[in-house]
């Protein structure tokens, strides 16, 4: 840099003293050579199977003249295409203390095998010299996917969503667009995403590898059990395979109301009423020793029949009678009775019960009977003390 | 002056039945019809009338008032109405708690004593109508102008609530206003009856007006008081548990409850506030687990008010059988 200053500074003197004779000197900054020189910065390369293979080539000549190209030794079925200024060109003018550059692109046939290839490039002006140039193809691996999952066997509760982490890894050369296929029972969602993207298909670039996430949401009525799923991703020719598994773990859901899910009803005082209830297992798996309860108000009876159920199939009901009695000295109107269905495992299920008492109309006619009592000594009197 | 004084005299207790001829019940309808027309084209009635009304409208005008600024949304819209107290007016209700016997009274307490002063029962026993139609006639005819006032009144209150709030009453709330109706009516006629009463028992209508007044200030006044220092001595609490504490309410509520005046108040909050689930004294244990607030429906109501209406009733045709037994036995040749 600083030789670059000071000779700038030279070049700024020289142009004040005598400025042709600096000017004429300053141009000639390639060393000078003798006759035709033809050269690459890197003469051998190493390419994969498929690659472009080109070469930048250089003239440099001490005198004006005009310098014939050509390749020898190429080897059979390859094809050579010297380019200058992006055209196809045989010859180059080279100028003494200028370089031409030229492009050296060389076609490999289809079916070339690995090896190492050698040929020369021959410049032919006032003198004829050779550049040797050495091609070595490496073989190509073959396209291939790996499909891989952390934990490929995954328990959870029906009605959630399964989380597969799968890594799919391009192994081979090539980039692969890789569509994803899920094949899963009826009713189970298959999502996939990457990077919190839902995809379908997804490019991987060649040697790398990317996280899938495999989403599997299950429909909560499904039955307890293993599911397998089979995801697929294609690309190209190839495929890769994995086998997930979800599952499926049964819970059984009691849910506790009426066949007609009428929460409400009448009740006499002084009576049992009869009240269906319907335990009904919405679950997936079965539900066992159910135990029938009620929290009534104080003094109030409440019996079951049955109180204790053994067991109710996924999807099935059961219906429980029960006889409300309420007690001998409740009032007329609305009370709240709480009953709930236990089963030996699992979440309690209940419902308010809004019972209306209605006393009984005995007393009602109790009463016109004291007035008709009270008409009847009317008509007593009426009888008695009647007179003209 | 009666046709055959020597034979009823001498068949009165002996053979009644035999002495007989005919319905008891000839002219019923002709008293009734005559006392009606008189009471309603009395000065008397014309007063009691106008303080009526005039403490409906104002009651009911500033009830209504109220309730178009403080209530939005209410089930028994019309029925607060009768209920609803604005400063300085009481509710509808209360004052027809002593504004109906005092109607009742002055209706009847000149029913009977009034024909001897005015020497007509001779006169109007003379006619083809037996003593027991004449009573009936007399208590019918002022228990027909009561309901014939009370019915306008009630109109009155249906309409100005109309006007005012600009909901008509449902079905339900009809209903219960009619029972309440009813019940006004039935309350009405115990003081018709013990008026009705006085008036046999005391030749001076002063007598028998101040008497029958004199029930009614004592039932309105001093009979809770009574009932109260009555329950202590019946029910006394002594060491002070619950128990005695319990017997101790009952006793007194059952002592209260002998007041007419208590039986239709208790009634009236019954019908009138469907939210009412009973009238007695009701333990925490009983309201375990109800839902507060929740509306009856009307029989059940009706089932809750049904001994105090009952019992009214009763008291009212009792006191009329003992009025009725009173008269007969009366001489009536003065």
């Amino acid at each position: 840099m600083r030789r670059l200053l000071s000779l700038l500074a030279v070049g700024c003197l020289g142009l004040l003293v005598g400025a042709p004779a600096a000017f004429a000197q300053g141009a000639t900054t390639p060393p000078p050579v003798q006759g035709l020189t033809l050269f690459t910065r890197f003469p051998s390369e190493e390419v994969a199977l498929g690659d472009a293979i080109s070469f930048p080539l250089v003239l440099r000549a001490d005198s004006a003249q005009i310098a014939q190209l050509s390749l020898r030794d190429l080897p059979k079925g390859w094809t050579a295409t010297l380019r200058g200024n992006g055209k196809i060109i045989q010859s180059a003018y080279v100028n003494p203390g200028e370089d031409a550059s030229v492009d050296l692109r060389l076609d490999p046939p289809k079916d070339v095998a690995s090896g190492t290839f050698k040929m020369s490039v021959v410049a032919s002006g006032a003198s004829e010299v050779a550049l040797p140039l050495s091609v070595m193809i490496e073989q190509k691996l073959p396209p291939s996917l790996e499909f891989s999952a952390d934990l490929p066997t995954i328990r959870n509760a029906p009605g959630s969503t399964f989380t597969f982490n799968t890594t799919l890894k391009n192994a081979g050369d090539t980039d692969l667009t890789v569509n994803l296929v899920a094949q899963a029972p009826n009713g189970f969602d298959v999502k996939f995403s990457t990077a919190g993207q839902d995809v379908t298909s997804l490019p991987i670039t060649a040697n790398s590898s990317k996280n899938i996430t495999v989403a599997v949401s299950t429909p909560s009525d499904a039955q307890a059990g293993s599911v397998p799923i089979q995801v697929k991703a294609e690309g190209g020719d190839i495929s890769a395979d994995i086998a997930l598994t979800a599952e499926v773990v049964g819970t059984s859901k009691v849910n506790l109301t009426t066949p007609d899910g009428r929460l409400s009803g009448d009740a006499y005082i002084g009576a049992s009423t009869p009240f269906t209830l319907e335990v009904r297992n919405t679950g997936s798996a079965p539900a066992k020793g159910i135990t029938v309860s009620a929290s009534p108000p104080a003094g109030w009876k409440v019996d079951f029949s049955p109180a204790q159920i053994d067991s109710i199939p996924p999807g099935d009901q059961v219906e429980v009678t029960a006889s409300v009695h309420p007690a001998d000295q409740a009032v007329a109107g609305d009370y709240v009775i709480g009953f709930s269905a236990r089963p030996a495992e699992g979440s309690t299920s209940s419902a308010d019960f809004r019972v209306t008492v209605l006393t009984s109309t005995l007393w009602g006619i109790v009463g016109i009977g004291l007035i008709a009592v009270a008409v009847a000594v009317v008509g007593l009197a009426v009888m008695r003390f009647g007179r003209r | 002056m009666l046709a055959q004084p020597s034979k009823s005299a001498a068949a009165t207790v002996e053979a009644p039945a035999t002495a007989r001829e005919g319905s008891p019940w000839t002219g019923l309808w002709a008293v009734v019809a005559k006392e009606m027309a008189d009471y309603l084209t009395s000065t008397r009635m014309f007063i009691l009338e106008l303080i009526t009304v005039l403490t409906a409208a104002g009651t009911v005008y500033s009830a209504a008032q109220q309730l178009r600024t403080t209530v939005g949304q209410d089930q028994f819209l019309f029925l607060r109405l009768f209920t609803t107290a604005q400063d300085p007016l009481p509710a509808f209700v209360g004052f027809l708690v002593f504004l109906v016997p005092i109607i009742a009274i002055a209706l009847a307490f000149d029913a009977v004593n009034s024909e001897f002063s005015q020497r007509t029962m001779s006169r109007l026993l003379a006619q083809p109508i037996y003593r027991d139609a004449l009573l009936f006639g007399k208590f019918l005819g002022g228990l027909f102008t009561l309901s014939l006032v009370l019915s306008t009144i009630w109109l009155l209150i249906t309409g100005l609530g109309l006007l005012r709030l600009g909901v008509p009453p449902g079905g339900e709330e009809a209903a219960r206003i009619l029972w309440f109706l009813l019940l006004t009516i039935a309350y009405g006629g115990v003081w018709l009856a013990l008026a009705l009463l006085c008036s046999i028992v005391f030749r001076q209508p002063a007598t028998a007006a101040m008497t029958a007044l004199a029930g009614w200030l004592f039932f309105t006044i001093f009979w809770d008081i009574l009932a109260k220092m009555l329950a202590q001595l019946i029910s006394p609490v002594r060491i002070g548990t619950a128990s005695e504490l319990i017997a101790q309410a009952q006793t007194q509520m059952a002592l209260t409850r002998i007041s007419p005046n208590t039986l239709y108040g208790e009634a009236a909050v019954g019908l009138l506030n469907p939210a009412v689930r009973s009238l007695g004294l009701v333990l925490p244990s009983q309201m375990d687990q109800a839902v507060p607030g929740a509306p009856l429906p009307l029989g059940q109501s009706l089932l809750v008010v049904w001994p105090q209406l009952t019992g009214l009733a009763a008291i009212t045709i009792l006191l009329f059988a003992l009025g009725y037994v009173l008269f007969q036995r009366q001489e009536i040749r003065a």
